[in-house]
């Protein structure tokens, strides 16, 4: 649940990427934070978590505009998959507003995806939140892969083991080179904020 | 001091990262007081403009202090707004202190204060074979100590088989538990301060058998209990609430005599529920509770390597969950098995909860003790299952 500073007149919210291990969560918001150098407020944080790193920094979204007269501040993390480490993902996930779920296309992590996506939905329970019901924007990274001739799934087939029942928006991206970055950061946050107008029925 | 207080709550509800979250959104100064059962001393952090700038428990400050507080998830917390003028012992950023924090917590880094923890056994790498576990309990009522006494590292201070009525609480030091078994002895596990030596059945002036050998794991103070005093209390509680407190001790050796047989490889379970049938199913939630009037139930886990038997229960011994002890046994985590002559009377859960409320902090902890003891010891059956190779003394 968004937090309102009335001091700051700031609304914040919290955006989380989730994902399997190496499936470029990291990657995603290291290419945010260098190319949108103006609108990061303060500096990244980063822990050494076993098999991936933890990240998270603030994000101003420009172009948003105010809501109700406040600006608003997001915190983008990244969440540590590995089950030892609860107390981070509960203090991560908790009253979380917006996801994207970074996939890898890589043949052989189909598996990996699926678990991880169901992970995601157990997690969010424990919360009491639905994985039906955040807003959540999908990514299948790593799509440059196949330039290389490493064999990748199929964006249908990719739609099919992970979006049938969410019918989610997805998009294609090579978080290294920056594609596909900033289209689902910006669709997470459209979402975000509309769900946000809508709980607080705020709609206009 | 209460008057400048402008915060306060539960370290359960709310934890460390939280409120150091909360405090800097709101751009906070003042000192945010925490406090454990199971430290003598208060942790301090202070705050200037909503960032931890230093941190202080006892005589040790710092930043490895702050971190040691993600550890402290018992408790209650307190912040008073006040003007902060020490100078800045900390200047991380706040997110990464929390993260940092939390990350240490769950790498096991940081120590979590509470009633159970583990030992990382030095001798192997093996996670399973490296659990020892250590039960505490909140610090001592001075009161209830009618004598103290002190034995040297690796004295015996208590004999299986042996009678004996004392109960003592240990007040500095640890203290190793012991299983003697037709094949050697067996370390179980290890009780820390503020944790009790001896069995509740010394309440009832009866010659009472020792279930377990116990070690002074090193030098140890120990304190010896009012045992007159905590059994006119025991006397006091209606009979309903006295032998659900004996029930629950025996299930304590019930646990420890099941998981000393899995660790011997000899798994009855099959033998155990032969016969029964299922009534409560593991993780189904219920809420009655009842006391076994004829026959004879069983509680079994189940796990991912396999089930394993955790109690027998027979007449008197009580089955289901009463949320206050907690056991982790039925209903989340275990199933219950009855025997088909099987014949059993409610429990009238509210009213015991009531009694328990009522009851002193001193006999509170007793029972607390045991609940720990069966929770523990369950667990160690779930490793043993897979962890065939003992500890031996």
């Amino acid at each position: 649940m968004a937090i309102f500073n009335l001091q700051k007149r700031e609304i914040e919210c919290k955006v989380v990427y989730y994902g399997p291990g190496r499936c470029g969560k990291t990657t995603n918001l290291e290419y945010i934070f260098k190319a949108y150098k103006k609108q990061i407020a303060g500096e990244m944080v980063s822990i050494n978590t076993e098999g991936d790193r933890t990240l998270f920094f603030d994000f101003l979204p420009m172009g948003l505009g105010k809501i109700r007269g406040c600006d608003v501040r997001v915190q983008l993390y990244t969440v540590p998959g590995q089950v030892q480490y609860s107390s981070t993902r509960k203090l991560v996930l908790k009253g979380v507003d917006g996801l994207v779920f970074v996939a890898d296309s890589l043949e052989i992590r189909r598996e990996k995806n699926m678990l991880s996506l169901k992970d995601l939905q157990r997690n969010l329970k424990e919360y009491g939140l639905s994985i039906f019901k955040v807003p959540l924007v999908m990514q299948f990274n790593k799509r440059d892969l196949a330039e290389q001739g490493i064999p990748l799934m199929s964006v249908d087939q990719m739609e099919r083991d992970l979006n049938r029942q969410l019918k989610v928006p997805t998009y294609t991206g090579s978080a290294l080179k920056g594609a596909g970055v900033g289209d689902t950061l910006k669709e997470c946050l459209k979402l975000t904020l509309k769900n946000l107008q809508k709980e607080l029925k705020w709609s206009s | 001091m209460a008057e400048y207080t402008v915060l306060s709550g539960n370290l359960e509800f709310l934890c460390l990262g939280e409120i150091l979250q909360l405090l800097g959104n709101n751009g906070s100064s003042g000192i945010l007081r925490l406090k454990s059962e199971y430290k003598n001393e208060p942790g301090l952090i202070y705050f200037k403009d909503g960032d931890p700038v230093s941190a202080s428990c006892g005589m040790e400050k710092g930043i490895g202090v702050l971190y040691s507080f993600f550890g402290w998830t018992e408790g209650d917390f307190t912040f008073s707004g006040e003007e902060i003028t020490d100078e800045n012992m900390i200047n991380k950023n706040r997110m990464q202190l929390i993260l940092d924090g939390l990350r240490m917590l769950d790498d096991g880094e940081i120590e979590k204060i509470g009633p159970v923890s583990f030992e990382k056994g030095s001798e192997s790498n093996s996670p399973k074979k490296a659990f020892l576990p250590i039960i505490r309990g909140p610090l001592v009522d001075y009161l209830y100590v009618v004598e103290e006494e002190d034995f040297l590292a690796g004295e015996k201070i208590v004999e299986q088989g042996k009678h004996g009525g004392w109960l003592w609480i240990i007040l500095e030091g640890e203290v190793d538990i012991f299983k003697e078994t037709e094949s050697g002895t067996i370390k179980l596990l290890r009780l820390g301060e503020g944790a009790f030596i001896g069995s509740v059945a010394s309440f009832l002036f009866q010659g009472n058998m020792r279930s377990a050998s116990c070690y002074a794991a090193g030098n140890v103070h120990l304190g010896v209990l009012d045992i007159q005093r905590l059994s006119t209390e025991f006397t006091r509680f209606s009979p309903e609430f006295r032998e659900v407190i004996l029930s629950l001790d025996r299930r304590l050796k019930q646990v420890s005599d099941r998981s000393i047989e899995v660790l011997m490889g000899e798994n009855k379970i099959d033998d155990y529920i032969k016969d029964k049938e299922l009534v409560i199913r593991q993780n189904d939630m219920t809420n009655r509770a009842s006391t076994i009037t004829k026959g004879e139930a069983c509680v079994v886990r189940h796990t991912p390597k396999g089930d394993v038997p955790l109690a027998i229960l027979r007449e008197g011994d009580f089955f289901g969950p009463l949320p206050f002890i907690k056991i982790g046994h039925e209903p989340y985590d275990a199933s219950v098995y009855v025997s088909s002559d099987l014949e059993s009377e409610p429990i009238d859960h509210i009213k015991l909860e009531k009694e328990y409320r009522h009851a002193t902090v001193t006999f509170r902890n007793v029972i607390s003790n045991v609940a720990n003891g069966v929770s523990v010891t369950s667990m160690l059956a779930g490793i043993y299952l897979t962890e065939t190779d003992a500890v031996n003394f």
